[in-house]
């Protein structure tokens, strides 16, 4: 015989009260496990994915969609840069490691990424089997794609135009898939890396059967994004002279983005004439890490101000993406905290009405010699107890509920995103649900203290 | 062994005085004290029994005047030495039988001896009913319930409150008998304070109130 045991039997003995209690507060303590945890898993995500990418160059437009779609791939491209153009700066003194990107196909949702030899090494991405892309139109798959689209080493495909999944703008070429990386938990791992040539290649052909000049085709892949579009609205209806227009309004641009080479031509004739080829291809977008933070510091700005292109800070712009997803995270966790406060308010009542309704038993636990500080502990204890119970079925509810969410909204992008909660988080909800049923507990004890016993147990009833 | 001396107690609301007469018990003597309803015989039996703290007088027990010790030691003391059958015998709902009495022996600081429980248990005819909850008890079981756990501590003094005015003629006397001889048992003063004159006979030591 315990107080311990006293309390358990106390609890036991009203099933209904310390069944609410547990559950309510085990949902308050849900709530606030599942936002941290998908606080910090959202913001790991994120940031793990970004590598060691301090900045992205593209062509102008939203910095955020340039982040969105040349690091975290989950949005369409904003356009395209010269190739000659990000050359020139990857040369910069100040960069540690450029790594030039282009994509614009996808197969089966999956985006074709052609870049150089260094893509892989930014989200240190190892082969699980296979090799390397050696030449062009061999690809290495991402370790998600691999699972996805039950692709082995030695099978071939089609790739479509545009990055969501379509039948009717499939090209001719045919790609391989020479290797398979092991996961990463990075955004690689859905992506399928190929080298650059590959991707000009693709178009390359294209192209000549549609008799459009080179350059014309390239620009049309920042186009992309609308075919993909109104194939998604419209599949059979697609409509060739839209396409025309389309064509029309890319070489305009075209022309445009011309004279601003031209420019450029003027001031680095040298390094132009040296890579005469490369000029005239085009990449989406150029991923930079520095090798120190004066890069941060000078690089952006002069891009942006100097060139036709724009440079874009992932981790400025992400910071500034999680304001606004903040609110949402707040407004859940203010909910939580309102149950919070209910669920004690219950445990108190629960707790008060048992000294009140139970004033005999524990008057009659003092004839047994009981003290009153004894008495106190198997009210406290109950509420312990309650809390423990409470925690034990708040962890299972966001682990399940997370587990059912991130299934739920499986849009190929969600990986293997749950990251286990810091532990000083998981200490500062559970001190704060302690302290609320401290509070809680010494509202409920307080008629104890006041405890006439003589009065109770003369009231008989 | 229990004296007392000048015992008075005052209760505020009620603006009435309640005065006491003295008397003094020898070992295993045991002592019936009568009165109307109203007279004090509650308010004597929580004095008694350290319950409650007389305004004057004092309560001697084993030679120990309780009305000097602290609370915390009144809580021991009393957990220890004494024991009280109430008028309704309430035993502590949440717990069962068995518990009840380990409780009773717990809170007491005294070892829980399994056996002793079952003992008196099979003496009071509820060893069937060990594991049961106390509301699920008959009034004559929930009352010798109450004597059992009055006595599992082994007691210097039992206190019975009313033991007896809800019952018939016949239960009355087992049940009195029964108080007897438990307070006999352990050795202890068994104080009945009751208006039930049909209880008389059983006692040759009487204070009428």
């Amino acid at each position: 015989m315990t107080l311990w045991k006293i309390s358990v039997k106390n609890i036991k003995t009203k099933p209904l009260y310390t069944f609410l209690s547990v559950f309510i507060l085990g949902l308050s303590i849900a709530l606030l496990l599942g936002i941290q945890q998908l606080k910090t898993s959202f913001k790991y995500q994120m940031e793990n994915n970004l590598g060691d990418i301090d900045m992205v160059v593209g062509a102008k437009g939203s910095p955020l969609q340039l982040v969105l779609s040349s690091v975290l791939h989950l949005d369409n491209p904003t356009g395209n840069i010269p190739y000659a153009e990000a050359k020139k700066l990857s040369r910069n003194p100040l960069v540690k490691r450029a790594v030039p990107i282009s994509y614009g196909d996808n197969y089966k949702g999956y985006r074709i990424v052609g870049a150089t030899d260094e893509f892989p090494t930014i989200y240190n991405a190892e082969l699980a089997e296979g090799r390397t892309v050696e030449k062009s139109l061999e690809v290495v798959l991402g370790h998600t794609v691999a699972e996805k689209t039950q692709l082995n080493i030695g099978d071939t495909f089609k790739s479509s135009h545009g990055l969501i999944d379509n039948d009717i703008d499939v090209h001719d070429d045919e790609f391989v898939v020479v290797g398979i990386y092991k996961p990463t938990l990075k955004v690689i791992d859905r992506l399928i890396f190929t080298n650059l040539e590959s991707i000009w290649n693709v178009h390359d052909h294209d192209h000549d059967e549609e008799g459009h000049s080179e350059e014309a085709h390239a620009h049309d892949d920042h186009e992309d994004d609308e075919h993909a579009h109104d194939h998604e609205e419209d599949k059979h209806s697609h409509d060739h002279e839209d396409d025309e227009h389309e064509h029309d309004h890319a070489e305009g641009e075209h022309d445009h983005d011309h004279e601003e080479k031209g420019h450029s031509h003027e001031e680095h004739s040298e390094d132009e004439h040296a890579h005469e080829h490369d000029e005239e291809k085009e990449i989406t977008s150029l991923l930079v890490t520095f090798r120190n933070p004066t890069g941060l510091l000078m690089m952006p700005r002069r891009i942006n101000e100097e060139t036709n292109m724009q440079a874009a800070l992932p981790k400025f712009e992400l910071d500034k993406l999680y304001e606004y997803t903040g609110v949402g995270f707040k407004t859940i966790s203010l909910i939580a905290y309102i149950i919070l406060v209910i669920s004690s308010i219950i445990i108190f009542i629960s707790l008060y009405k048992m000294v009140k309704e139970r004033s005999f038993d524990l008057a009659l636990m003092r004839v047994y010699g009981a003290k009153n500080s004894q008495l106190i502990r198997i009210i406290a204890y109950e509420g312990f107890i309650i809390v423990f119970l409470a925690f034990i079925v708040g962890v299972v509810l966001s682990k399940a509920g997370l587990y059912f969410m991130v299934n739920s909204v499986d849009s190929g992008n969600s990986q293997k995103i749950l990251q286990s909660i810091a532990f000083h988080e998981f200490f500062q909800i559970g001190i704060l649900v302690f302290g609320m049923i401290i509070v809680a507990v010494l509202l409920a004890i307080n008629p104890i203290t006041k405890m006439n016993i003589s009065t109770i147990l003369s009231n008989e009833k | 062994m229990i004296q007392t001396e000048n015992l008075t107690f005052h209760y505020k609301q009620k603006e009435h005085t309640f005065q006491f007469p003295d008397f003094a018990l020898q070992e295993q003597e045991n002592l019936l004290i009568l009165g109307k309803s109203g007279i004090g015989k509650t308010t004597l039996l929580h004095l008694l029994a350290g319950l409650l703290s007389p305004v004057s007088g004092n309560v001697i027990i084993n030679d120990v005047n309780i009305s000097s010790l602290s609370a915390s030691k009144l809580d021991a003391f009393r957990g220890q030495n004494i024991g009280v059958v109430f008028q309704k015998n309430h035993a502590v709902q949440s717990l069962s039988v068995v518990e009840n009495l380990q409780a009773r022996l717990f809170f007491s600081k005294k070892k829980i001896d399994n056996t002793a429980i079952d003992h008196l248990l099979t003496e009071l005819g509820l060893i069937d009913y060990k594991n049961r909850k106390v509301n699920a008890l008959s009034e004559g079981q929930l009352q010798r319930l109450g004597i059992a756990l009055s006595v599992i501590h082994n007691p210097k003094v039992i206190f019975a409150d009313e033991p007896t005015s809800s019952l018939d003629d016949e239960n009355c006397k087992i049940v009195i008998e029964l108080l007897k001889r438990q307070a006999k048992q352990s050795n202890a003063n068994l104080i009945v304070i009751t208006h039930d004159h049909r209880v008389k006979s059983s006692f040759s030591n009487t204070i009428a109130l």
